[in-house]
């Protein structure tokens, strides 16, 4: 085994539509490129694979990304076919550097990781649940303990509640409190909280019990985010 | 079970707060707000998710959830449920808004209180799976023979959810077929919103009632309830089309809604419907600030449409030109010329049938055209 296998961060991003998973996935993908990493970012959205990251893969791969997503070129002539795995996507954990997988589709999307060749089995694995307190689906205590009990297993909790382009200070200060309250109570460890870049600032005075990070926003850049 | 279920409604909402969505989830919690009881359907992009999301929500609300073999089945079994006085929904998109016709048209022939969300698609045929204009025709025009239906066209995801509450108030107050009509972008974009109780803002829902099966005896206290859609005399059925006519006609003043920007001094008014309105009104912003008097109608009911409104704001305007987008080949267009024929305006058109229509898009247009 080389030292780069043992120190690899394989993440793979879980939660709710509009959580910010893909978001927070493509940055987490950046900041680990901004260390001199190699890393692959892998879309495995099954359902409708067209709508993640495709718009944004020739950025992203400028920017020194591996991307795994289907291409326009490579849905050309598939029209609506149900469920789909890229082949490049099962096969994602044996590319060499760090891989971040960007998860699709709800809870129901965590499920598409068994389809990931050696996922199960991979001790490198980290199962990263963003979560928004904003969405109606977990927006109290009980909410997101329920939510959280219908996947099989989660290993970090994210703090990223927005409210898009009407976010504010306030709304991310009350509705991580209540993440962080519930992570605390189940005994679930959060990596991280996750703010937009433009309220760095005014976060930056405030004080948190766990990590803040600052991201960028590339997901307005395709049409439907 | 259903009717314990409207005797004991539970608050939804709770109190009015923001949350994050996609248009189809707002869809969702509007139907909940609305107490709709049941939602009946087939899968297709792009509404599927109001059915994946109704059916999580639905057994903490105890709401009903029946996937049918086909559109025209869901169709239908929406007509079926009405006529029992249960508060039934559908959503559908491109195809399946086709087949859903023959139960639409019933619907207006039998005056049932249906409503229907359309996420449009791209076409002919089953098309993209993700975005276009192209079923203002078919979704105010469907159907055999000429029913009458009612149809708000959305353009953000607080209408979504406020024009899904109303939809249901509509149908049931008219008894005419009202249709929700959003599309690909709409129901897949993330957006912030607003969710609140009807009630809070002075709204109350109309509860749902037994249209056939109901109480008494004809003749002692209630009228024979005759739901049909079928007459075997030429003369009969002339008579119930102009009497719905007449009807319609009497209530549109009510219904009709539309929405206006800076058309007071324009001299170009832009016409369009839907989420292309909001790039409609971003361009006239940047026209005007480069000098260009530039206004925005939108008719949030395409049908009916607001004619007299319409009119009256180009005749108050110094409009010279007017000019048409839509993300179709000339939909709104045919509905706008019927509209207001004998206006002398030249009208232009920016016609990108099945591709999203952004501001740059109609400023190039629009630079093109002075």
């Amino acid at each position: 085994m080389t030292k780069e296998f043992v120190t690899r961060s394989v993440e793979a991003y879980v939660g709710e539509y509009a959580s910010g998973k893909s978001e927070i996935a493509i940055n987490r993908a950046l900041e680990l490129i901004g260390q001199g990493r190699q890393v692959t970012l892998v879309d495995l959205d099954t359902v409708e694979p067209f709508y993640t990251l495709r718009p944004l893969q020739e950025k992203l791969e400028s920017l020194g990304i591996n991307i795994i997503c289907l291409s326009a070129k490579d849905a050309f002539g598939l029209g609506e076919t149900g469920a789909m795995l890229n082949p490049k996507a099962r096969w994602a954990l044996r590319h060499e550097g760090d891989i971040i997988l960007d998860i699709g589709y709800g809870v129901y999307g965590a499920r598409t990781l068994n389809l990931v060749e050696g996922a199960k089995e991979s001790k490198e694995l980290k199962i990263m649940l963003v979560l928004n307190y904003s969405r109606p689906m977990t927006n109290s205590r009980e909410r997101i303990k329920e939510y959280i009990k219908s996947f099989d297993r989660i290993d970090y909790i994210i703090a990223n509640t927005h409210l898009g382009d009407q976010t504010t200070v306030d709304i991310i200060i009350k509705g991580n409190q209540e993440i962080l309250a519930v992570a605390d109570e189940i005994g679930l460890p959060v990596a991280f909280i996750a703010a937009d870049i433009s309220l760095a600032a005014e976060l930056e005075k405030q004080s948190f019990s766990v990590p803040i990070k600052f991201i960028n926003r590339y997901m307005p850049e395709a049409m439907w985010s | 079970m259903f009717l314990e279920v409207l005797i004991s409604v539970q608050k939804v909402i709770g109190e009015t707060k923001k949350a994050f969505l996609t248009g189809n989830e707002a869809i969702v919690w509007g139907c909940l707000a609305a107490e709709a009881e049941i939602m009946f359907g087939y899968p297709i992009t792009p509404q599927n998710e109001i059915m994946h999301y109704w059916t999580r929500l639905a057994p903490e609300y105890g709401k009903g959830f029946l996937q049918t073999e086909d559109e025209i089945s869901a169709g239908f079994t929406v007509c079926g449920a009405i006529q029992g006085g249960i508060k039934a929904f559908t959503a559908t998109a491109g195809p399946g808004n086709v087949l859903m016709q023959e139960p639409f048209g019933m619907a207006e022939a039998m005056r049932l209180p249906v409503f229907a969300v359309i996420q449009q698609r791209g076409g002919p045929s089953s098309g993209t799976v993700i975005y276009s204009q192209q079923e203002v025709s078919l979704t105010a025009f469907g159907g055999n023979g000429e029913g009458h239906r009612i149809v708000y066209s959305t353009a953000t995801h607080q209408e979504l959810y406020d024009y899904t509450i109303k939809g249901f108030n509509t149908a049931w107050k008219y008894r005419f077929p009202t249709f929700l009509l959003g599309d690909g972008y709409q129901a897949k974009m993330r957006e912030p919103l607003e969710l609140y109780e009807p009630s809070e803002r002075g709204i109350e829902i109309i509860k749902p009632h037994a249209l056939i099966g109901v109480e008494g005896y004809i003749s002692e206290g209630r009228e024979p309830q005759h739901l049909r859609n079928i007459y075997s005399m030429e003369e009969e059925l002339y008579d119930v089309v102009l009497g719905f006519e007449a009807e319609y006609n009497s209530i549109k003043n009510d219904i009709i809604e539309y929405s206006e920007f800076q058309c007071e001094d324009a001299e170009l008014i832009i016409i369009s419907h839907g989420v292309v309105s909001r790039a409609a009104e971003d361009a006239v912003t940047a026209l005007r600030s480069q000098g260009v008097k530039a206004g925005s109608f939108r008719p949030i009911t395409l049908r009916p449409f607001p004619r007299e409104q319409l009119l009256n704001i180009i005749g108050k305007s110094n409009a010279k030109k007017i000019l048409i987008a839509e993300s179709a080949l000339g939909q709104l267009e045919r509905i706008v010329k019927n509209e207001i024929y004998g206006q002398t305006l030249p009208i232009e058109t920016l016609f990108m049938p099945g591709v999203g229509i952004i501001d740059y898009d109609i400023m190039q247009k629009v630079k093109s055209i002075l």
